[in-house]
This record gives C-alpha cells, structure tokens and sequence, in this order.
C-alpha cells in the first residue's frame, strides 16, 4: 500500500480533484466535501499540514465563532499577515481538512504562511484540537443548542475539561470569565488562562443556583455604549492599559466576539492602536449580521443568540419596518425545534399592529404558533413555509425595513434567493 | 359569575427546563388567559415547602443528570413527593416531561452512579441504555393523534397502569413495547418535547379543565379557541413522518 508521505499526497489529490469538480457543477460550496473524502485516504492528514503553519489558534463555542475568526483574520491581514481559516460553517475535521488541501503547495519552504485560525465545532473540537497543535484555545460561551446533537452542556464541558487535560501546558487558553460554565475550564488546564469580559455583566448560562464571583478580567470592556444598530463602542482594558475600541456591527454578544479577537491578536504582539483602526473597515460574515440594501439579516439558532438578537432590534423597529422569521429543522439547524420556546419571541413584538410579520422555513407553523402565544397580532402574521415566495411578499409594498431572522440552512437558502436576484455574491466567492 | 383564577406549580422550573418545556406553562397560561382565567406561575423548587391547595396544575419539565440526582434527594428530604402523590390522589392534573416524568416513576438507574427514587406516583421505572432516541414521534391517545420531538436515552417500563398512548411513529417510553407516556388519575407523564401543549391544544385544554373542576367542585366548560394555527403545526409534523 502507500507509504506515508504517497498516502498524503493521494489524499490530497483526491480533495483538490473533488473540489474542483464541485465548483464546476456548482454543487454546493465545496467546503466540506474535499476534506471528507481526502480523510478518508489519510486520517492523518489534518495533524500533517498544520504542523507547517507557524502559529495555530482555534476558536470554539456556542455563538459567535465565526464572527471571532474574522474579526482575528481582519486584524491580522491588516498587518501584513499571511493567515488560512477554515470557510464560514465549516468547522468540522473535514472543513479544516478542505481548508488545509486548498493551501497546499508541494514546496515547504519558505513557508507561505503565518497564522491558521480555525473554527471548531463544540462536538469536533476534542478529536481535532490536539491535532492541530494550537499556540492559543479561545472559548467563547456554552449555551444550548442543538439539544439534537450535543446532548446536555455539563457533557460539552465535561468533554472539554478532559480534552484540555492533555494539551501541552505552552498553549494560551482564553475563556470567557462572565460564563459560569465556562469558568469550570480554567481548573481543567495546568497552562496559562486568561479571562475576558464585560464589566458588570454576567452571562445567564445554565448553571445551576448562583452565579459565581466574577473574579479579575485580564482583557475587560468597560463604558461600554451601544449605538443601535450601527454598533458599540468600548474601553478595552488589559496589561494596566486603556483603548477606546469602536465596533461597527451592533450588540453586546459582538463585544465578547471583538475581546476574544483582540486577546489573541494581543498575544501575537499586535499594537492595539492598529487594531482599533482595523475595525473601522470589519464587516461581519453573512447572515451574522448582514446589511442589505432593503434591511438586515440576523441569524438565529438557538435560544441565547436569539435573545441577544431581539434585544438589539426589538429597540430599533420602526412601524413601517416588517420581520421575515425562517425556521428550519434540517440536521444543521437542529432537527429539535423545541428550543424556540426558550426563545423570548414576546421580546420582539411589534407595537404597532401595521408591521407585518412573515413567518416561513419548514417548521413554519410552529413559529406561527410561538408567536401567537407571545401575543403576536394573528392579524399581523403571514404564514409561508417557502422562504423563496415569503422573501417576495415579504418586499412588495415594503416602506420600511426588511430584518430577516433566518435559522442556519434558511440563511444558506437566502443566500442564493438573493444571488439569483443578483443581489449578493454566492458564497464561496466571498472573500476570507 | 366569578372570576376563576389558576395556579401552576413550575417544579424545580430554575433547575429542570432545558428542552424548551416552558412552552408547555406559556401554552396552559395563554389558553387559560383567553378565556378570562386568571393565571399564577409558581416556581416550587429545592428548599420551597409546599402543601395540599398551594397548586391547581403540576408542571415538571426535563433537566440534566446531574440536577436530576439532587432534585430526586429534595423531593424525598422535604416531603414534596408525598404532598405531590395526595394531590394526585385527589384528582389534581400533572404533566411531567422527560426527566419530571422519570423522577415521579418508582425509580431510575442512571448510567454511571445510583439508583434514583422516585416519588412512585407513576407504576413505572426507567434503565439507563446506550441507545439515544431522538426525532419527532407521533402517538394515537385518548386526546387524538399528538406529536411531539423525544430525545432521551432512559427507558421507561410500565408495569402496569395506562400509557398515553400507542406510537405510532418514533420510540416511546423504551423503543421495544410500542406505549409512550403513562396516565394515572390526571397526571400525565411522556418523554415528548415540542413543546407538546402547543400544538396538542386539546390535551391542554383537558388540563386546564380537569384543574378547574377539581379547584371549583363544579362542572367546566371551557369556551372554544380557534386553534387552526396549532393544529396546522402538528399536520406539519404528521406530514413529515407520513403519517397522514
């Protein structure tokens, strides 16, 4: 059979040959696809190509992973650094794989590259890791999601507590301190940990009983003010020292996105001044918070980033503005729609009884019924499971703003409704 | 005619609520609501006392593991198991889901650690397995045809008594024997999810009028809502796992 190194090399051939093949017929985004069959060659081969990479940093969690990588990868690029990241949703050993094989040149050196930044799923991350021999860990926060497919938090955590445990003790753990969940980690690592947070905040996670003393923030926000829906601004306070960091995109669950990014670029020896300045271009990844010309799409998938979500729009509505709410249940959406029932909807009703509400995606109905329990007009709600002919009622007539509130795959699909408009880019050709 | 008022008790509703369960207490609160009813939520939790007449509909919802091994050492320390099973006795409706129903069983045996007491309210008890059921299920019960989302690895036995139903699509209390749920006086325990109340409206009005009979001594009527929304949901679901 193949010999080590033949081995790779095969696997690698395999993937960019199912890549290419994938963008010719248009089959979908080719970003998981290459790495799966590619594994199936070679399981070594995730451990293999990232050891070229000087530096390594994954970023897991619940919410806000995505928007986490890129802010770091803005950051980074905007100094002159050569940085790989695994494509948005791809975050499974596969994606990071199709990453790896995309970026491979047959000669080592120089070396091409400076920095990876991978998202980790919160499942895959115990088995891919310690593969990647990460410089820097950043956990974000633990909620539930995906009841479906995690199971309980205390097992994520658990699991992770135990994958900590056998990193080397050189990695840089960053935790989110206002997560009393998360806070469980720093006992799981005998290395350095540093904690990031809010000033006077506390995350309701879903520990039990009281939530424990905060304890000192290494990397802390403090006056912070919120701008609408045109973002923030913060002091970031870390080393005895004080920047004022102003965020374009709305929200406090982007300020703990945007300390996560600086923590790590601070440790990378990045002078905050310009990391500051970086901001003012970020723009978020789709459907994060993405601003179109007739409104905004916010991606909902489970009840915390929900409610972070209404509490940012819920003050920024305007009569004339109309919601479109998309609720899947495919296996990456969470096949378990229970959890809308944790979601505050009532947060986000409309005053007056002239907004329209459209309701689609294929557990439609029971969104519909969420919403008439929490006091929703039934007058005002629309019902149409096909996202394609709700996004077109949604726009006739519409005086105000369109704000989408789409679940994962209702995202995806939007994306190519609105490309088939010639509204927006397929995503595969956005940029990292 | 006077007012009618309602009070739910939320059992250990801060430590057992993870699967989207509260639904069931917005679903009993609205319905109630609507219909001019006045509506309390308690929480009863560790360390609360209760007694005979604090509640008039029980809710007992899901919860991890770990929370299920203290909540099972509370209700037996403070003697809210007892009150529970006299309350029942007399005829005060129930609804537990998932971990509330496998906690209010004879026992259950988790995967690693002890053998959990139940209340013995429910003529059940539930083995720990390795086997994860989880997807939407559909059962034919006294209430028609509901549907729900289960997602549980503990198997429930009855061993006797009366489930809530037979399934028709999905696992039910243990994969093998086809019953899901159990009913004993008007409680009600099931692993079903969804939340199960709102869109098995007619089990929740049977709830709410089963609470209100027993509180007022009296015959209720509950005037009729328009549950055409509700009803399209479960169709959703019964559509999905083509069972017409």
């Amino acid at each position: 059979m193949y010999n080590s190194p033949m081995r790779t090399l095969a696997a690698i051939l395999l993937g960019r040959a199912v890549s290419y093949l994938t963008k010719l017929f248009r089959f979908g985004g080719g970003s998981a696809a290459p790495g799966l069959f590619a594994l199936k060659i070679d399981p070594g081969l995730v451990a293999k190509l990232s050891q070229r990479i000087p530096k390594n940093i994954i970023i897991t969690g619940t919410n806000g992973k995505t928007t986490t990588a890129r802010m770091l990868a803005h950051f980074t690029k905007a100094n002159g650094l050569k940085v790989i990241r695994n494509h948005t949703g791809s975050n499974l050993e596969r994606g990071i794989a199709s990453t790896l094989i995309s970026h491979y040149t047959l000669n080592p050196r120089p070396y091409t590259l400076d920095l990876g930044i991978w998202e980790l799923d919160e499942a895959a991350f115990n088995a891919v890791a310690p593969k990647l021999n990460p410089d820097i860990i950043v956990f974000l926060n633990v909620f539930r999601d995906q009841l479906d497919r995690y199971g309980e938090i205390d097992t994520v955590v658990k699991h992770w507590c135990q994958t900590l445990k056998n990193i080397p003790t050189k990695t840089q753990v960053l935790i989110n301190g206002d997560d009393a969940n998360i806070l469980k980690l720093a006992s799981c690592f005998k290395g350095k940990v540093q904690k990031f947070g809010v000033k006077d905040y506390k995350i309701l996670g879903e520990s039990i009983g009281h939530l424990k003393e905060k304890g000192d923030l290494d990397f802390e926000a403090k006056n912070v003010k919120l701008n609408g829906l045109n973002g923030s601004s913060f002091s970031l306070s870390f080393n005895r020292q004080s920047s004022v960091i102003r965020l374009p995109v709305p929200g406090i669950y982007h300020i703990y996105d945007a300390l996560a990014a600086l923590a790590c670029a601070t440790h990378l020896n990045l002078p905050v001044c310009r990391l500051s300045n970086a901001l003012k271009t970020f723009s978020p990844a789709f459907g994060r918070v993405e601003k179109l010309p007739f409104g905004y799409i916010f991606l909902i998938k489970n009840p915390a980033g929900a409610i972070q979500v209404f509490e940012t729009l819920a003050p920024n509505i305007k009569p004339e503005d109309r919601l479109l709410l998309a609720l899947n249940d495919n296996i990456a959406d969470g096949t378990d729609v229970s959890w809308i029932w944790d979601g505050e909807f009532e947060k986000c009703r409309v005053q007056s009884a002239k907004c329209r509400v459209f309701v689609s995606g294929s557990r439609a109905y029971d969104l519909a019924v969420r919403l008439k329990y929490a006091e929703f007009n039934p007058k005002q709600i629309i019902v149409e499971p096909d996202l394609e002919k709700a996004f077109k009622q949604a726009r006739v007539g519409l005086k105000g703003r369109l704000f989408i509130l789409p679940t994962y795959t209702a995202m995806l699909e939007l994306q190519s409704i609105l490309t088939k408009s010639g509204l927006k880019k397929q995503y595969w050709e956005e940029e990292n | 005619m006077t007012i009618m008022k309602l009070i739910i008790g939320y059992l250990y509703g801060d430590l057992m609520n993870i699967y989207g369960d509260t639904g069931n207490i917005i679903a009993l609160k609205k319905r109630a609501e609507w219909r001019g009813i006045g509506v309390k939520v308690k929480n009863i939790s560790a360390g609360d006392k209760l007694k005979k007449g604090d509640v008039d509909i029980f809710f007992f919802g899901g919860g991890q593991d770990q929370i299920q091994e203290l909540v099972a050492k509370d209700m037996g320390e403070s003697g809210k198991g007892k009150v529970i099973k006299k309350e029942i006795a007399r005829g005060v409706p129930l609804l537990a889901i998932c971990g509330g129903y496998q906690l209010l069983g004879d026992f259950y045996n988790l995967h690693k650690g002890p053998k959990l007491p139940g209340i013995g309210l429910f003529p059940a008890y539930t083995l720990a397995s390795r086997d994860r059921m989880i997807g939407n299920i559909v059962i034919e019960s006294m209430f028609g045809r509901l549907a729900g989302f289960e997602n549980h690895s503990g198997k429930t036995y009855l061993r006797k008594g009366l489930p809530l139903g037979m399934v028709i699509k999905g696992f039910g209390n243990n994969g093998k024997d086809q019953t899901e749920g159990c009913i004993y006086k008007n409680a009600i325990g099931c692993y079903m999810h969804g939340s199960l109340l709102p869109k098995n409206p007619k089990l929740a009005d049977w709830l709410l009028k089963k609470a209100l009979e027993v509180k007022y001594g009296k015959k209720v009527d509950l005037k009729p809502l328009n549950d055409t929304l509700e009803l399209q949901a479960r169709r959703q679901v019964f559509k999905k796992l083509k069972c017409g």
